[in-house]
């Protein structure tokens, strides 16, 4: 058991897109909250719960309640991943016999709570508790809750009868997503506090507004507050809730009801909307566009870089890129493993290594022990023999494998057999050694050349884009194929990091939005592209989209 | 039938000594409470055995979802408080937490809701406590079987008896004590009723605490000549189909009595049986469709006239009823 962080990412995108291809064929069944809480699923599915799929009823095995039983799609898809059904089954959600009902049932094995009618689950995994302890048992109950099934008062009972018998053999999760059927949950019944107008972005970010944690902490919980799209804080509170002993504990999840696809993100609407079949390739496309930013700290100070870490996470950065150099393999230092330890414990956000190191096997453990999340070695360094010591060192530490080729170098020949099972691949684009440096131009061409190569291998990792990243060109590197993009000076250089970070996101951003209304036309003409802009009702993305669909003349 | 025995016991004491008799063979066995531990006669049992004993305090809804819960893990559990919260309170989570979850073969949960003050014996407490719902509510729920036991004795006996067999249960106990009606010999079937007394006349078909006036009214019909069959029909759902039958058959008209709305409760079962597999003439006997109110004990027997839930106007019932056959 255990994924790394690429992979959680990829099993999330794929439960996602089952959603989209049950509910779209039944019709009907609730996309918002099965997204909301899609990492929470894949991170307790990948590292957390100890099931067995042969044996669902296997008595040691971890309980997962689902109370929010409307977002059973997210539950069913999660089970499919997991073996305990097929994969295709999730074609008859909600269709006559099929063992995949509306809201989920005992019928469907890994199903253990018939949830749905909402308050009572908290309620009754406080019975599979109690059961546990009876029995002397260790398996652990996980209950995942929603923000508008507070409003039950029987989660109050619940929640004072789980502290009364100290029950910490359970740990709850509520996906605090902030909607529920009729609108936003502060504007309907805050648990905040009442919501004015209709942006709700302001309430989402500034935690000196959130009071739901209180009350729980007054119902004597453990409560640990968390960004419930982020695996590594997910990772890290489940660690928490899991080792504290005495008192339930209470995982509260800020999500964004309908995450991943812009149109169905914070808009009430898709709380339990089925999309259209035509509208449901571009959201596949969509949900395969996942992208994220990684600052590299060594452009910002280098007597400083607990600072800079600081600042990536406070930046809402996705990962932070540790660009390691030995003054061998390039003629700069900067760190080695000692530094990435010391900084390790600042935070949980995922470090990715990039070792730019003569004979990297050797090293490899150092950096292992250091506490990386994804390491990163050049091909120039590595012959098959030495890389493949390392990928299956770092796939028995559940590590993100990668590989990187600086911009003079084309794929060795010996790396095709690795690349189905490598977690990302950096496509150098300047001459590494130090930051600051002109994105080399031909580093386009050369990406069609490699996605050329990767699809030929079936790659179904992250391509990096890493030197020379900047806003003026991060959308032509997306187009190029890129999933992650490196940002040095243009990003830990400027004084706002967090600012420039968002403003990384929507360039790139644009550049996906232009490709799915290109994949709209191609599907459906004008027609389409319309009625695939009209979704769009949340902020000012639709305005965009018309002027982008005008530019391109597809309307 | 032997003579009827007047002596008066109480079923919840009677209740909560079965239930550590059970408990000390089985382990499985937890009791959860919400409140009324003291009442019911549940407490002891968690003196016996603190560590499967739970009170939930004044939270219904918790009561009958964290039995569930434990339930599914194994556990035999026995929720109980008074009739007016469980099932009045909390329904859904009856339905859908308890009859609703089934895996396999095993339809519902284990669940045994085992309650107290039913009906309008309740008495001083008012209407607003009086449960004259329950079998109605209960009996519409897929999966939930009801029983209403006349007697300590048959307590004693079902308690036993639903410890031992899978699913979910509801039992409805009187909050006053009751004359003894069954031989301490007498042996219980979920499904199947018992006839008391013999009779070609008439059949009185009773429950809880009308099963002794039926008897009463069978006996002061037999002076004048009237034979009434006296059945108890403890086991209202699953419903003895068969012996319903016979009684109609048999005796050609059936007078039922019950301390619940005529509407929805064991008459109207009766009647859906009767009608259904050899129509016969009916009258039901039982609450008016309409609240029931405060009384002194002592003042129980006005209040159950008023609906005509006594000895006396189930007799005036079956001469009625005998025109019509």
């Amino acid at each position: 058991m255990g994924l790394n962080y690429y992979q959680i990412k990829k099993h999330v995108r794929k439960t996602r897109k089952l959603v989209i291809r049950g509910i779209t064929i039944a019709r009907s069944g609730h996309p918002g909250g099965s997204f909301s809480m899609a990492e929470i699923m894949g991170v307790l599915f990948n590292n957390f719960l100890h099931y067995d799929p042969k044996n669902p009823l296997w008595e040691d095995r971890d309980r997962l309640v689902l109370s929010k039983g409307h977002a059973s799609p997210g539950l069913f898809s999660n089970l499919a991943v997991a073996g305990f059904i097929e994969e295709s089954e999730i074609e008859t959600l909600r269709k006559f016999g099929s063992r995949l009902q509306g809201h989920p049932d005992l019928r469907c094995p890994g199903v253990e709570f018939c949830g749905g009618s909402l308050g009572i689950g908290l309620s009754f995994s406080v019975g599979l508790a109690l059961a546990a302890k009876i029995d002397n048992k260790n398996h652990h109950i996980y209950t995942i809750i929603g923000d508008g099934e507070l409003d039950e008062g029987q989660v109050w009972e619940a929640a004072m009868t789980a502290a009364k018998y100290k029950i910490d053999n359970l740990t709850a999760i509520l996906d605090r997503n902030f909607i529920q059927q009729d609108s936003y949950t502060e504007k309907i019944m805050p648990l905040d506090e009442e919501l004015i107008g209709d942006d709700l972005s302001e309430m989402w970010r500034d935690a000196s507004r959130w009071k739901t944690g209180d009350k729980w902490r007054s119902f004597g919980w453990n409560v640990i507050e968390i960004d419930g799209h982020r695996i590594e804080q997910l990772n890290d509170a489940f660690s928490k809730a899991t080792s504290t002993k005495g008192l339930p504990s209470i995982i509260i999840a800020r999500t964004i009801k309908g995450k991943g696809v812009e149109h169905m993100e914070d808009n009430p609407k898709w709380h339990g909307l089925a999309p259209d079949p035509d509208i449901a390739p571009i959201i596949d496309l969509e949900l395969d566009s996942q992208f994220m930013i990684a600052p590299s700290i060594i452009a910002g100070d280098m007597t400083n870089l607990e600072n800079e870490v600081k600042r990536c996470v406070h930046g809402r950065a996705d990962y932070i890129h540790l660009d390691v150099m030995d003054g061998q393999f390039v003629p700069n230092t900067t760190f080695d493993h000692n530094k990435i330890k010391e900084l390790r414990p600042l935070t949980v956000i995922p470090f990715d290594a990039h070792l730019m190191i003569n004979e990297p096997v050797i090293h490899i453990q150092d950096y292992l022990d250091a506490g990386s999340d994804i390491i990163t070695v050049h091909t120039e360094v590595c012959d098959e023999s030495s890389f493949g010591e390392i990928h299956d060192k770092l796939k028995q530490n559940q590590v993100g494998i990668g590989l990187a080729i600086n911009p003079d170098t084309e794929l060795p020949e010996w790396s095709f057999k690795f690349l189905q099972t490598i977690d990302q691949l950096i496509v150098m684009s300047v001459i590494p050694g130090k930051s600051g440096q002109k994105y080399i131009e031909s580093t386009h061409e050369k990406m069609a050349r490699v996605v050329k190569i990767l699809n030929e291998h079936k790659f179904k990792g992250y391509i990096e884009a890493d030197g020379g990243v900047v806003l003026d060109n991060v959308g032509t590197c997306y187009n190029d194929g890129a999933r992650a993009f490196v940002g040095g000076s243009a990003i830990i250089g400027q004084n706002d990091v967090r600012g420039v970070i968002r403003q990384f996101r929507l360039v790139i951003l644009q550049e996906r939005r232009r490709a799915l209304l290109q994949k709209a036309y191609e599907l459906g003409g004008i027609e389409l592209v319309n009625k695939w802009i009209d979704l769009h009702l949340v902020g000012d993305k639709k305005n965009q989209l018309i002027r982008m669909a005008k530019e391109t003349r597809y309307i | 039938m032997t003579t009827v025995e007047q002596k008066l016991t109480d079923m919840r004491t009677e209740y909560g000594k079965t239930l550590i008799e059970i408990g000390k063979e089985n382990p499985n066995v937890v009791v959860l409470g919400a409140d009324t531990t003291d009442s019911l006669k549940t407490a002891a049992f968690g003196k016996e055995f603190p560590n499967r004993f739970f009170n939930v305090g004044i939270a219904e809804a918790d009561l009958v979802s964290v039995a569930a819960g434990l339930a599914i893990e194994g556990k035999v559990a026995f929720a109980s408080t008074y009739a007016i919260f469980v099932p009045g309170r909390v329904v859904d989570q009856i339905r859908n937490a308890i009859a609703y979850p089934s895996r396999g073969d095993k339809m519902g949960l284990n669940v045994k809701l085992v309650v107290s003050h039913g009906g309008l014996t309740v008495g001083a407490d008012g209407g607003s406590h009086q449960q004259i719902e329950d079998i109605a509510i209960i009996r519409a729920i897929p999966n939930m079987k009801v029983l209403i036991p006349a007697d300590t004795v048959t307590v004693n006996n079902l308690t036993w008896i639903i410890s031992q067999k899978y699913g979910p249960f509801y039992m409805r106990m009187a909050r006053s004590k009751t004359p003894i009606v069954h031989e301490d010999s007498q042996e219980f079937e979920i499904g199947k009723g018992i006839t008391l007394v013999d009779g070609s006349d008439c059949t009185i078909a009773s429950c809880g605490i009308t099963v002794n006036m039926a008897l009463e009214a069978a006996e002061s019909l037999k002076q004048e000549g009237i034979s009434c069959r006296v059945i108890d029909i403890f086991s209202i759902k699953p419903i003895d189909i068969d012996l319903l039958e016979k009684a109609a058959r048999e005796t050609g008209a059936i007078i039922t009595c019950e301390e619940h709305n005529i509407m929805g409760g064991m008459g109207s079962a009766v009647a859906e049986v009767v009608s259904e597999h050899y129509p016969v003439p009916i009258k039901r006997i039982g609450v008016q469709d309409m609240f029931g109110e405060s009384c002194r004990d002592k003042e129980i027997p006005l209040l159950l006239e008023k609906h005509g839930i006594s000895s006396i106007n189930i007799a005036k019932s079956v001469k009625a009823i005998r025109s019509k056959k």
